[in-house]
Formats: structure tokens, C-alpha cells, sequence
């Protein structure tokens, strides 16, 4: 077992404002997205049903899944139709240009 | 005059069951249409008529002598038939 | 997937859905089973575990809110009847299903 740990991941670049990027630090899924310039990392894996998120439409920070139309505010992982349910988020830091996400140890 | 039910329902509503069930038991005689086994050209003009009769999508929709009722529920069956004091 | 392993699947999916809601599956077993099982078929023909006892239109936005856990769509009827309208969820404190009543959202 060990601790979670930063694990770099694309160049800062790559992620635009308004737009998210799928990878998948340590094997997990997770997502990339800008915000009103800030960064943000969320599970890519819907509260739902599970279903990858990849592919589901954003508008401004509102991603909406596309299996089954569930909407979440990336800035904070939040369901908005019942704040108890979320996806889960990860720190994230820009380190030489690369965007590190903090993912738990396995 | 007797008692004029129709019942609207989905084949995969236990709820709808249980009130035709009840409706059986009561030996009170009823039509019945399960809206999702219709024929697909039937089938949207009969599902909107219930939506209309009840202001939503929920099943079963139960119309007793022009009265709909929402819902798998005896007390409001019963108040609404005639022969039952309704 | 064979049809019994997705209800399976789709009890432990749910399970983590309704239980920060304040929901848990009916303990009235049969009626579970029987729910899920309709679930796993209209899944199968339609894309998507509707709910049993709702009717679709055929619009997506509208037909999306009927797709099972649909507790956040319809919490403060649900809560008030403690059950969504087809019964497979009720409050956690819930021990007699049966004694709750199905009641439409313009009488809460
Ligand atoms: S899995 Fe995302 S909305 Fe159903």
C-alpha cells in the first residue's frame, strides 16, 4: 500500500478554457478541465450509473453525462439535481508546464 | 346505471396490477388497457390521452364514472362508486 | 450480460444512488425483484432502466427524468409518500411498505 501521490500528466497546454481532456493518471480515469481558467480533476465516472463521462457535452461548467443526462458542476465534483451525490475530485497542480493530478495510492 | 371504470396501466407496473386485482376481487367490472403492450400506432394516442385524463406520466390512471384517480389507492376507488356509498 | 447478473449489478449501482438520499430498497423482496427485472428488460429494449410504472413520451429531456434512481427528480413528492411512485426505494426508516400510500404530486 501507499499514500496518494502527484502523478503527471498532460502538458497544461492541451487543456483548453471551456474544455476537458480524458487521462488517466495511475490507470485511473479522471478528467481535465478549465474553467474560467482554473483547472479542475474529477472522476471520469458518472454518480449514476457509471458511465464514462467522456464525450458528454460542457457548457460553461456543467458537464452532462452522456448515458443518461445527469449533470454535474466540475468545479466541485456536485450532482445539481441532489448536492448529496457527486462525482469524486482529485488536486491538481501545474508543475514544468505539466499538469500533476494528486490520485489515491493502490 | 352501473359503475363506468376503465383503468389505464403499464404491463410492467406491479400497481396496475394490484388494482385490477382489486377491481377483480370487488367484483366490480372494469375495461383495461395496458398502454405499453398496444400496437405502436395505438399506442401514443392511448398514452396521451392518459397523461392528459391525469396531468402526469404515472400509472396506474383509474377513471371511475368520469373521476380519475392517480394512483393504486381503494379508499379513493371506493368514495368514487356508486354502489359503495361514492 | 445475462439478465440476472444485470440486476445484480443494477441493485449495487442504485444502492450507493438512494442511500445518500435517504433511500434504501424496498424490503419487500418480491416487489424488488419483480421492478428490477422490468427494469432490465425496458434497459435492454430502450437503452435505459425507466422506470416500470411511468410513462415515456418519447422526448429525451422528459423520458431521461423517469430513468431509475429517479429520486432527484421527484424529491419532495417521493419524500412525502416516503417511497418513489413505484415503490422499489422507500425512506431508510421504512419497515411496512405496504402501508404507504401512492398519492399524486399535486396532493402533497
Ligand atoms: S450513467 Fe451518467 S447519467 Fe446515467
Amino acid at each position: 500500500m501507499t499514500g496518494p501521490s502527484w502523478v503527471p500528466t498532460i502538458d497544461d497546454a492541451r487543456v483548453r478554457d471551456g474544455a476537458y481532456v480524458a487521462v488517466y493518471p495511475k490507470g485511473l480515469g479522471v478528467l481535465l478541465a478549465r474553467i474560467d481558467g482554473d483547472l479542475f480533476a474529477v472522476a471520469n465516472k458518472c454518480a449514476h450509473m457509471g458511465c464514462p463521462l467522456e464525450g458528454g457535452k460542457l457548457d460553461g461548467p456543467v458537464l452532462t453525462c452522456p448515458c443518461h443526462d445527469w449533470r454535474f458542476d466540475l468545479r466541485t465534483g456536485v450532482f445539481l439535481d441532489a448536492p448529496e451525490l457527486a462525482l469524486a475530485t482529485y488536486p491538481v497542480k501545474v508543475e514544468d508546464g505539466k499538469i500533476h493530478v494528486e490520485v489515491g495510492g493502490a | 346505471m352501473p359503475d363506468e371504470v376503465t383503468v389505464y396501466a403499464l404491463s410492467t407496473c406491479p400497481w396496475c396490477r394490484k388494482t385490477k386485482q382489486w377491481f377483480d376481487d370487488s367484483k366490480i367490472p372494469y375495461e383495461a388497457v395496458d398502454v405499453d403492450t398496444l400496437p405502436d400506432e395505438e399506442q401514443d394516442a392511448v398514452a396521451d390521452k392518459a397523461y392528459e385524463l391525469s396531468g402526469g406520466r404515472r400509472f396506474p390512471v383509474v377513471v371511475i364514472n368520469g373521476e380519475v384517480i392517480v394512483g393504486f389507492s381503494p379508499d379513493k376507488f371506493l368514495e368514487h362508486l356508486k354502489g359503495w356509498g361514492g | 450480460m445475462g439478465s440476472e447478473a444485470r440486476k445484480e449489478s443494477l441493485r449495487y449501482l442504485f444502492d450507493r444512488v438512494v442511500q445518500p438520499l435517504g433511500y434504501k430498497f424496498t424490503p419487500d423482496e418480491e416487489l424488488a425483484d419483480f421492478l428490477l427485472e422490468q427494469e432490465v428488460k425496458l434497459e435492454q429494449d430502450l437503452g435505459a432502466p425507466f422506470c416500470p410504472c411511468q410513462g415515456r413520451t418519447g422526448v429525451r429531456a422528459e423520458d431521461m427524468l423517469i430513468c431509475c434512481p429517479c429520486i432527484p427528480f421527484h424529491r419532495e413528492h417521493f419524500d412525502a409518500m416516503k417511497r418513489c411512485w413505484c415503490g422499489l426505494f422507500v425512506h431508510l426508516d421504512v419497515t411496512d411498505p405496504d402501508s404507504l400510500p401512492q398519492f399524486p404530486p399535486d396532493e402533497v
